[in-house]
């Protein structure tokens, strides 16, 4: 049986602010099986992008166990997390957080740089993805040549150029409008199942949590 | 496309990303960079002029008799040289030597009949030394060759012409303690006034011929042999060989009688390194600033970078190119910049105003030296990398939740 792509249990996590120890997580329990899509959708507040965050390894709890694809990461230091995420991580942000100094070809290609993968591959790689987001003809253009709709679909190749265990998406489809959230919800579900990649996101969207196969709501750091 | 390709274009796109403060953060580097090229540039022409100036003025290596240089005399030429021209043969018989000139150092009082005043004397032969030195000797009045007469012939210093109402033509006594410890003195006519450029010298200078000198302090021995060789290279391994061959007399090269050449030398790297010490900060400031805001802006995309799966060492290693890649086009415009300085200036015709103590300047010229340039550019280049390290390190370690959250 494959271990889940997510596992955390009694994760808790809580930020200072000031004298005070504000709660952002009390231990959720989440068990995410892999090449799922699973939406995490709660008010503004409610630790959703916490949850995200630590899921995707960019933050670290104060207490609980995760374990990503079997392996327990919890303990790891940040060079060790910054590793996994290079590896096995891909990120979809609300604001595509495109570089704009690089080409739709450099911002796809930099994960694989990261990688050290030979430029041949890179190429290959990186032809192939912007292929499936239909940007084929886009490749040597800047990010602010490019629509929401277009720039979020760099986003996606990008985060599934290395074929990734684990795709974090927060609010992929918040800044865009309806068709083109249509069209980029399409485009994840149809590339995530084809890469294999286990994806969690968080949404207001329902459009987006109706095409997910788990919805997870979150009030107050707690799961429902 | 390789990584290193890559990451180079991608540094020169981040430069580029704000033209108009790179432009100035460039420029800084490169008016710094000039201005060090070019201010070490004049202080190695100085350095080349005062040492040829030495060299020139007391032979590339001075002979003396063995305690010259170490003790005092009691009497004059009591460390003179004896028959010197036996020794000027043999020298002149080694192949590196190119000339050998007698010197006979003398001092003591010069009269017009109405007034006295001591002069510091010099037995050369003029024309020699002239043939040698180049032109040492600003001939202001009369001529260097003495005319056929009955009196030996003198070069008064302008100084101590004035300071004598002298003019060529004019008899003058001069007298002096004798080897023996007498006082002799003779009757000279000045053929010329000189200057040398020195005011202190010139207050009590007078050139005499080496046979004038001699009788004055009635004397075969003349103080020094001036040996001049075919060039400033040779001198170390001559002035061994010489040292070596020759126990009875004592050999000092030029350097180790520059005085003035030492001072100068002394000072102006202490004056031409608080420059580049400063100039350097400047542009450590100033490329820091221009990357820190550029940190500063970057911030998000930073943490971007570093979701990505980047180390902080990439991220800093990536502001480190830029940095690196500013100060390279400053260095080589600043490079670009000092060579044209250096080739108009010969033709600017500039002069310097006279050193203290001097009452002449000198053309205002600047040396072009291959390892200058190269340690210069590899510094300006150095500065500008280490203060995008200095700058980006931070950012690159800040927590990637807080990056991503800059606005």
């Amino acid at each position: 049986m494959t271990a889940p792509a997510i596992a955390l249990s009694g994760i808790v996590k809580h930020y200072r602010m000031g004298d005070e120890d504000i709660p952002a997580l009390r231990g959720i329990d989440l068990a995410v099986p892999s090449g799922t899509f699973a939406a995490v959708r709660g008010p503004s507040g409610s630790g959703k992008s916490t949850l995200l965050n630590i899921c995707g390894l960019i933050d670290a709890p104060d207490a609980g166990r995760y374990l990503l694809a079997g392996e327990d990461v919890g303990g790891l230091d940040e060079d060790a997390r910054t590793m996994i995420r290079r590896r096995s991580i891909g990120f979809v942000f609300q604001s595509y957080n495109l570089v704009p100094v690089m080409s739709v070809r450099d911002n796809v290609e930099y994960p694989l740089l990261l990688l050290g993968l030979p430029a041949g591959e890179r190429r290959g790689r990186v032809d192939e993805i912007l292929d499936q987001v239909g940007l084929a003809g886009l490749a040597d253009r800047r990010p602010d040549q490019l629509s929401g709709g277009q720039r979020q679909r760099v986003a996606i190749a990008r985060a599934l150029v290395k074929s990734p265990t684990l795709v974090i998406a927060d609010e992929p489809t918040a800044n865009l409008d309806t068709a083109t959230a249509a069209q980029v919800i399409d485009l994840m579900k149809a590339l995530g199942h084809r890469h294999g990649a286990t994806f969690l996101i968080a949404t207001h969207d329902d459009r987006m949590t109706a095409h997910c196969d788990s919805v997870h709501a979150i009030t107050d750091g707690s799961l429902q | 496309m390789s990584a290193a390709i890559n990451a180079l274009r991608l540094a020169w796109r981040n430069v580029l990303r704000n033209r108009r403060r790179s432009l100035v953060t460039i420029l800084i580097a490169t008016v710094g960079c000039t201005s060090v090229l070019v201010a070490s540039g004049f202080a190695l022409y100085t350095y080349d002029q005062l040492r040829d100036g030495a060299a020139r003025e007391f032979g590339h290596i001075t002979i003396a008799g063995r305690d010259y240089f170490t003790r005092d005399e009691e009497t004059p030429m009591q460390y003179g040289i004896d028959d010197y021209r036996q020794l000027t043969a043999g020298l002149m018989a080694n192949p590196l030597v190119r000339r050998v000139l007698p010197r006979v150092s003398l001092s003591g009082l010069i009269s017009n009949g109405d007034k006295s005043v001591i002069f510091l004397g010099i037995g050369a032969d003029i024309e020699a030394e002239a043939e040698v030195r180049g032109q040492f000797l600003k001939l202001v009045d009369g001529a260097f060759a003495a005319p056929e007469g009955a009196l030996p012939a003198v070069l008064l210093g302008a100084d101590l012409a004035r300071s004598l109402n002298a003019r060529p033509g004019t008899g003058l006594t001069l007298l002096a303690t004798t080897t023996s410890g007498g006082i002799n003195a003779i009757d000279v006519m000045v053929t010329g006034i000189v200057s040398t450029g020195w005011r202190e010298v010139d207050k009590r200078l007078v050139y005499t011929p080496v046979a004038t000198a001699q009788h004055l302090l009635m004397s075969d021995r003349i103080s020094t042999l001036s040996v001049y060789l075919d060039s400033l290279d040779a001198v170390p391994v001559t002035h061994e060989y010489l040292s070596k061959a020759d126990p009875v007399h004592a050999y000092k090269p030029w350097w180790e009688q520059a005085f003035y050449y030492d001072s100068v030398r002394g000072l102006y790297n202490r004056i031409f390194g608080l420059l580049g010490l400063i100039i350097g900060m400047l542009v450590f400031f100033s490329v820091a600033n221009t990357l820190a805001m550029a940190v500063v802006e970057r911030t998000r995309e930073i943490g971007t970078l570093r979701a990505l799966g980047a180390l902080p060492g990439e991220i800093v290693a990536q502001f480190l190119r830029e940095g690196a890649l500013i100060g390279a086009i400053g260095a080589v415009l600043g490079t670009l910049l000092a060579g044209i300085v250096v080739l108009a200036l010969p033709h600017a015709g500039m002069e310097m105003p006279p050193p203290p103590g001097r009452s002449v300047g000198y053309p205002l010229l600047v040396n072009a030296s291959l390892p200058l340039y190269l340690l210069t550019n590899a510094a300006i280049i150095a500065l500008c990398a280490t203060a995008a390290w200095f700058v980006s390190r931070k950012a690159a370690k800040k927590p990637i939740v807080e990056a991503l959250a800059h606005v």
